[in-house]
């Protein structure tokens, strides 16, 4: 924008400039408007208003302005604009409501009811959504990333919620609450040589004592099949709530995984938007701390850099051979460490095993050993790959994945080698019962080993075992120390008859894993905050506080500030929650710790990382549409269940503890149920389900569903695949057709003339496709770029300055511009005298010299302060430039390129007025800029000349509020296309014949018969009494004007223009329309002489032209529309935008019609 | 501030719910916020603008690159200077908060980006862009062939039709498909 266009601006009152540049921009910037225009504008709002009083359309309405209401916060519209929509359509429910049926309006307020109530309850329901303050308040500070981790946190801890109230209700409340009293039964008893040492703290933190002997752990439960008064089945319920604790996880987990595989579309076409990614996405717009956004800032250089560099030199050639051998050896330390890790924690477990048996005392370290171990490995390792994976100088990307992968194999490796050694350990345990099936069968031992009741049991065992040396089992029958009703007999066998003393009681080793589980638990809880207090709280003071007197600076080199690395610690998480899975069947309270370790790790963790922690320079970005961390847990969970489902197919039940002792199997507790509780149909018709009969063919018929499901999924992503494709190629095509079209366009009207400025048409072509999209803001200026007390004057000038530069360039018709433009201020300077006495007079005439002058001297001086003369210079540049191309030539390359400019715009579009003005408008901006000397500035020029003008007439004459701006709009257009076709018949007048009428004069003739071509177009517009006006008028300039044609042209153009405007604009429309009536004008001016050739040839482009512009207009139908018009239905893609922004125009025009009133005077008078 | 809390009516409350995704505590909130922005004889007018350099200050906003693109793009001043009445600023919050679409949030970050307000994303409102995401310093900066291959490489990428700018269904189709946009742009009080 220059200064010039600034000026005019300060000129204008400021409110209305804002009101209008406001609705251009929402214009642009509302894409619903067009979907539901009524609502979204204030003056078609009454149309919405029903007049009609069907109760079903009133009821239409009425859902139509509800829908409304429940949309409204999805439209990108200012609040008071908003608030005022909402308010009107609740106005119009109100009012139409009461008229429906009483039904309807007790649906009306149940509905509106229902709508207060969900909004209740969403803001308490928001409010109860846990620790939602301080996720956002991390988020707002270190961005998604770091938030996402603590979302997922929280997502497992509303899992583990629901798994320990499972556990919780169906196993450990009833066990406590109907299930037999502690110490009751032997299972359930600490034995005597325990007793001493289960208070202690040391047994208690091995998880022994008490604690063994709680609710905590599966041997606790008892085998009784119906506990309490009412008959709780507590052992099918215990394997029920372990297998249902799996199938929830799984249901929630992939239920979670589908939706946000709904949520992103990114799948399929992952790396089609580099770099608009990493540009547009790239800012995280919750960061709000500064060392954040510093770092963050710096992550998006290296991503943009990274992108360039990739894109620059797609292969890098540096030493291939010295990388490769590096990373060969990255992963062979990597394969080493993972491989020593598994051992270590075999090695340890078997050690522990060993000293349990050896040993009678175990030191603290000895019993917690394990645990420690396996924390420690996960807590060091990952570090220990970071820098393993420095030597590899992976993209930092890749080396993270590597880092994730690695990470995760290890913790696997370690959960796993920890099971499997605990399975190991209870393999042998339970293959010495294998070893004597028939020893403890047998009824005369049976009978033997009954003890006394009131005797220890440990002596019993003794004494027996002296006496059952062989036999290797020892049969215990129990009694109740209270009652001597319950009998249970637990079956205890013992390994070595050396061994026998010590572990005979309790080689229970289902309380054993859920002890080594819990253990390990807990172990790593104290690991973890142990870190997060001196890795990240310490180190933090450390460097805060000592970086002062320290020789480096603490902060920025060695120790810094501890990172928080997202992706290890969701690791950590998942394998977390695999300890849970694989531990909760055998430890049912082990969820309701977690649940625990969970909301303390939430706090610590939260705490660490606003006060300690600084964001990890590689920002891992996982969004929580990101199914990464989710497809991780469900492999965790998958590998987590196949140990523990392993355990309870293949092992023995424990004996003498727990819920399914005595068992062959611990699943067998299902078909003993069925056999015995279930009615016997209920037994057969389960037999006849799990025989082979049933399961193979079912089977089957999975297998083929999940054939048929893959083969349609398969078949649809092709689909998906071809459709985008295709959307891709007819883009592409879509935009290459355009063009091909609009070049057809130009070639087929003109095939008899020749392409001279193929160039230059090409130019304008692609110009004008570049200019599709238009600018709220220079549109806006462009209107408002005219002030309105100039007008009168610039208008004039402009039709004078064109006129003599036709006249001045014709009759020098030299190749280069200078010359022409000497030469033209010197006629100049002869025509002022003539001029002033024979046609002015008062205060016009001065105008007109004024401006006079002003044309005279622009080409060279370009007078940039002075406004207008800018229109009035582009105005003579175009006569002059024909001139540089030379002779009669130049004006048909002319013509040649003028009309295609508007023509494309009729393919191009339904709503062509729309875009003639865009294009026209736009493209001012475009070349003042860059080359103020190019043609092309005439065109748009031409609309800066009328614009300020129609709506004077508007409002000097029109009586039609209804539509003013519409009608202005569509002679501004008309404008334009005069100013088309004006160069139109410039052209081939001068080429063909010349008038009669001017045939007596010298040079200038040809451009005189431009303008009066434009002043017959615009004749063309007027009504009768006015053209029988302006014919006489004409006549009479005709002959006065001998000596001064130039100026004759610009008077009765002026006039016309004025007159034409007058007229309705239906009428306007009609006449521009038919071309009878044109014939019928046209003699007045062009004389008898006028060949009937050039005027075929002129009226096509016209209607064509006018009747794009009436297609697109509502109120009227044009007979003429022609094939341009049926190109532009297969067109619809613009249709949308293409409204909008017409419709933005339109608004601008109303604008300028309000700033212009003022000014209609001056015009007045200066011309009639 | 108890008292200015309360200040919000409660129909105009609920409007404000029917009109933003935001619930009623973060509507309280933003108000507050807001209120706290405020001299004490602004408060009681209903509709009293903050200007831009005060609406900066706040930490969520401080340290964001696009701050006064943001102001702007939500202001409705007369003047174009940028501030904000609480309605304005419940419009940015609201298109940035949790539950806004896609469609709405890309809407308003390609005005954020639309650096000249013409509409388009030319190349001049990507370098801009990029600039403000590098920083101005010389080491972050990228030099001129960095910036005109980045530039000629994302019109590639997004620019369906052609005609050397981004206009906004373009964008829109390019940030659709963005895993992160959505959980990124936002900004929570």
């Amino acid at each position: 924008m220059s200064s010039v266009s600034e000026a005019a601006l300060v000129s204008r009152p400021p409110s209305k400039r804002h009101k209008s540049v406001r609705k251009n921009s929402r214009r642009i910037y509302s894409p619903y408007r067009d979907n539901q225009p009524g609502h979204s504008d204030d003056e078609d709002k009454e149309d919405d208003r029903v007049e009609s009083t069907d109760p079903e359309e009133m009821f239409q309405n009425i859902q139509f302005q509800k829908e409304i209401i429940a949309n409204i916060r999805t439209r990108p519209w200012p609040m008071r604009r908003k608030l005022k929509a909402l308010k009107q359509a609740r106005e119009i429910v109100l009012q139409y409501e009461g008229r429906l049926t009483r039904t309807r309006g007790y649906q009306a307020a149940g509905a509106d009811l229902l709508k207060k109530v969900s909004r209740l309850l969403y803001n308490i329901v928001v409010l109860f959504i846990p620790w939602e303050m301080r996720i956002k308040k991390i988020e707002s500070h270190f961005g998604s990333g770091v938030a996402s981790y603590f979302i997922f946190l929280r997502w497992l801890f509303g899992i583990n919620i629901v798994l320990s109230i499972m556990t919780g209700a169906f196993i450990v409340l009833p066990e406590l609450l109907a299930g037999a009293p502690f110490g009751t039964t032997r299972s359930k008893t600490i034995p005597k040589e325990h007793l001493e040492h289960a208070q202690d703290l040391d047994t208690i933190w091995s998880l022994g004592g008490y604690l063994q002997y709680s609710v905590l752990f599966y041997g606790y439960y008892g085998r009784v099949r119906k506990i309490g008064s009412a008959g709780y089945r507590l052992p099918l319920a215990y394997f029920l709530v372990g297998m249902a604790v799996f199938a929830y996880s799984f249901i929630i987990l992939l239920r979670k995984m589908a939706k946000n595989s709904r949520l992103s579309l990114a799948s399929a076409s992952d790396e089609n938007f580099t770099f608009c990614w990493r540009v547009f996405c790239a800012w995280d717009y919750l960061i709000g701390n500064l060392e954040a956004a510093e770092s963050k800032g710096a992550a998006i250089v290296n991503n943009i850099r990274e992108a360039i560099v990739e894109e620059q030199e797609k292969k890098k050639d540096t030493s291939l051979a010295v990388l490769i051998s590096l990373r060969i050896l990255a992963n062979i330390l990597v394969l080493l460490s993972l491989a020593g890790s598994i051992y270590i924690i075999y090695f340890v477990v078997d050690r522990s095993q060993k000293l349990e048996q050896e040993k009678p005392e175990l030191t603290l370290w000895e019993k917690n050993e394990v645990s420690v171990v396996v924390s420690l490995i996960t807590m060091i390792a990952p570090s220990a790959f970071e820098l393993v994976s420095q030597l590899e100088m992976y993209h930092p990307r890749t080396s993270l994945r590597w880092q994730l992968a690695r990470v995760l194999v290890l913790y696997l490796g370690n959960l796993y080698s920890l099971i499997i050694a605990l399975l190991d350990k209870v393999n042998i345990m339970s293959s010495a019962v294998h070893g004597v099936p028939a020893n403890w069968s047998d009824p005369s031992a049976f009978m033997a080993t009954i003890s006394q009741p009131g005797e220890e049991n440990l002596s019993t065992l003794v004494s027996l075992s002296g006496h059952r040396n062989i036999t290797l089992a020892t049969i215990v029958m129990v009694l109740d120390n209270s009652t001597k009703s319950t009998m249970t007999t637990t079956y205890n066998h013992t390994g070595l008859p050396e061994k026998n003393t010590r572990s005979q009681q309790d080689p229970c080793w289902e309380t054993y894993v859920g002890q080594e589980m819990l253990k390990l638990s807990i172990i790593d809880m104290i690991f973890t905050v142990a870190s997060i207090l001196l890795i990240d709280f310490i180190r933090g003071l450390v460097v805060r506080y000592l970086s002062d007197c320290c020789c480096w600076d603490l902060e920025s080199k060695f120790p810094e500030y501890g990172e928080f690395k997202i992706a290890e610690n969701v690791l950590h998480l998942i394998y977390n929650q695999g300890m849970i899975w694989m531990g909760a069947f055998f430890s049912p309270c082990l969820p309701a710790f977690n649940v625990m370790k969970l909301i303390g790790l939430m706090y610590l963790r939260s705490w660490a990382v606003l006060t300690c922690n600084v964001p990890h320079q590689q920002v891992f970005r996982a969004s929580r549409s990101n199914n990464f961390y989710l497809a991780m847990l469900l492999f965790m969970l998958f590998l987590c269940m196949l140990p523990t489902v392993f355990a309870i197919v293949r092992y023995r039940p424990s004996q003498h503890c727990g819920p399914f002792s005595g068992q062959d199997k611990i699943y067998d507790i299902i078909s003993d149920t069925i056999s015995n509780d279930f009615p016997l149909w209920f037994s057969k018709v389960m037999n006849y389900v799990t025989s082979p009969v049933v399961v193979l063919p079912g089977l089957l018929l999975l297998f083929m569903l999940i054939y048929y499901l893959q083969a349609i999924a398969r078949s649809l992503k092709f689909t998906n695949n071809q459709l985008r494709q295709q959307l891709q190629t007819e883009r592409t095509e879509d935009k290459k057709k355009v063009v091909q079209l609009a070049a057809a366009r130009l070639q087929a009207p003109e095939t008899a003339v020749e392409k001279k400025s193929d160039q230059q048409e090409s130019d304008i072509t692609s110009r004008e496709s570049s200019i599709r999209t238009p600018s709220p803001r220079h549109n806006g200026s462009v209107t408002n770029f005219q002030s309105p007390v100039r007008r009168g004057n610039s208008i004039r000038t402009i039709t004078q300055s064109a006129s003599r530069a036709d006249l001045n360039r014709s009759s020098v018709a030299g190749p280069s511009r200078s010359p022409t433009v000497s030469i033209l201020q010197k006629q100049r300077l002869e025509h002022v005298p003539n001029r002033h006495p024979s046609y002015l007079g008062g205060p016009s005439g001065t105008c007109r010299s004024k401006s006079y002058h002003q044309g005279a001297y622009i080409p060279p001086a370009r007078y940039p302060e002075n406004i207008h003369t800018d229109p009035l210079y582009r105005k003579t540049i175009r006569p002059i430039h024909p001139a540089e191309a030379a002779g009669i030539i130049t004006a048909q390359s002319y013509v040649s390129r003028r009309p295609p400019s508007t023509r494309y715009v009729i393919v191009n579009e339904h709503e062509a007025r729309k875009k003639l003005l865009r294009s026209a408008t736009r493209v001012p901006r475009h070349f003042r800029m860059e080359d103020p000397g190019e043609i092309l500035e005439l065109y748009p020029r031409n609309v800066k000349r009328y614009t300020p003008r129609t709506p004077h007439h508007h409002h000097a004459h029109r009586a039609h509020p209804s539509q003013p701006h519409l009608s202005e709009e569509e002679e501004e257009e008309e404008e334009e296309e005069a100013a088309a076709g004006k160069s139109v018949r410039r052209g081939a007048l001068g080429q063909t014949l010349r008038p009669h009428s001017l045939s007596d004069l010298h040079q200038p003739t040809r451009f005189y018969i431009g303008e009066r071509a434009d002043s017959q177009l615009s004749m063309a517009k007027d009504s009768h009494s006015s053209r029988g006006r302006f014919s006489t008028q004409q006549q009479g300039e005709e002959e006065r004007a001998e000596g001064d044609w130039e100026d004759v042209g610009s008077r009765s153009g002026s006039q016309i223009n004025v007159r034409g405007a007058e007229v309705p604009p239906a009428a306007v429309r009609r006449h521009t329309q038919s071309p009878g009536k044109q014939a019928q004008i046209s003699p007045h001016f062009q004389g008898p002489v006028k060949p009937k050739t050039s005027r075929t040839k002129l009226e096509p482009s016209l209607t064509e032209s006018d009747s794009a512009s009436l297609a697109s207009s509502s109120d009227q139908q044009n007979s003429s529309t022609d094939q341009y018009i049926q190109v532009i239905h297969n067109k619809e893609r613009y249709l949308k935008s293409e409204a909008r922004h017409g419709k933005m125009v339109k608004k601008k025009s109303k604008a300028s019609i309000d700033l212009n009133v003022s000014a209609s005077k001056d015009l007045m008078c200066s011309n009639v | 501030m108890g008292t200015t809390a309360s200040q919000l009516r409660k129909d105009v409350l609920s409007e404000y719910q029917e009109l933003t995704f935001l619930t009623k505590q973060e509507i309280l909130l933003a108000h507050k916020r807001f209120c706290e922005l405020l001299s004490k004889e602004e408060r009681n007018h209903s509709n009293s603008r903050v200007p831009m350099d005060k609406i900066l200050t706040i930490p969520e906003l401080k340290s964001n690159p696009f701050r006064k693109r943001i102001c702007q793009v939500f202001s409705t001043s007369d003047i174009k200077d940028g501030s904000l009445t609480f309605e304005d600023f419940l419009d940015l919050l609201s298109a940035f908060s949790d539950s806004a679409t896609l469609e709405i949030k890309s809407h308003y970050a390609f005005r954020i980006f639309d650096f000249d307000d013409d509409g388009t994303l030319d190349g001049g409102d990507l370098e801009k862009l990029v600039n403000c995401l590098t920083g101005e310093t010389d080491e972050t900066r990228l030099t001129p062939e960095e910036m005109r291959q980045l530039i000629n490489n994302i019109l590639e990428e997004s620019d369906i039709d052609k005609d050397g700018t981004v206009n906004l269904s373009e964008f829109q189709h390019v940030i659709s498909r963005s895993p992160d946009f959505v959980s990124s742009f936002k900004i929570v009080l």
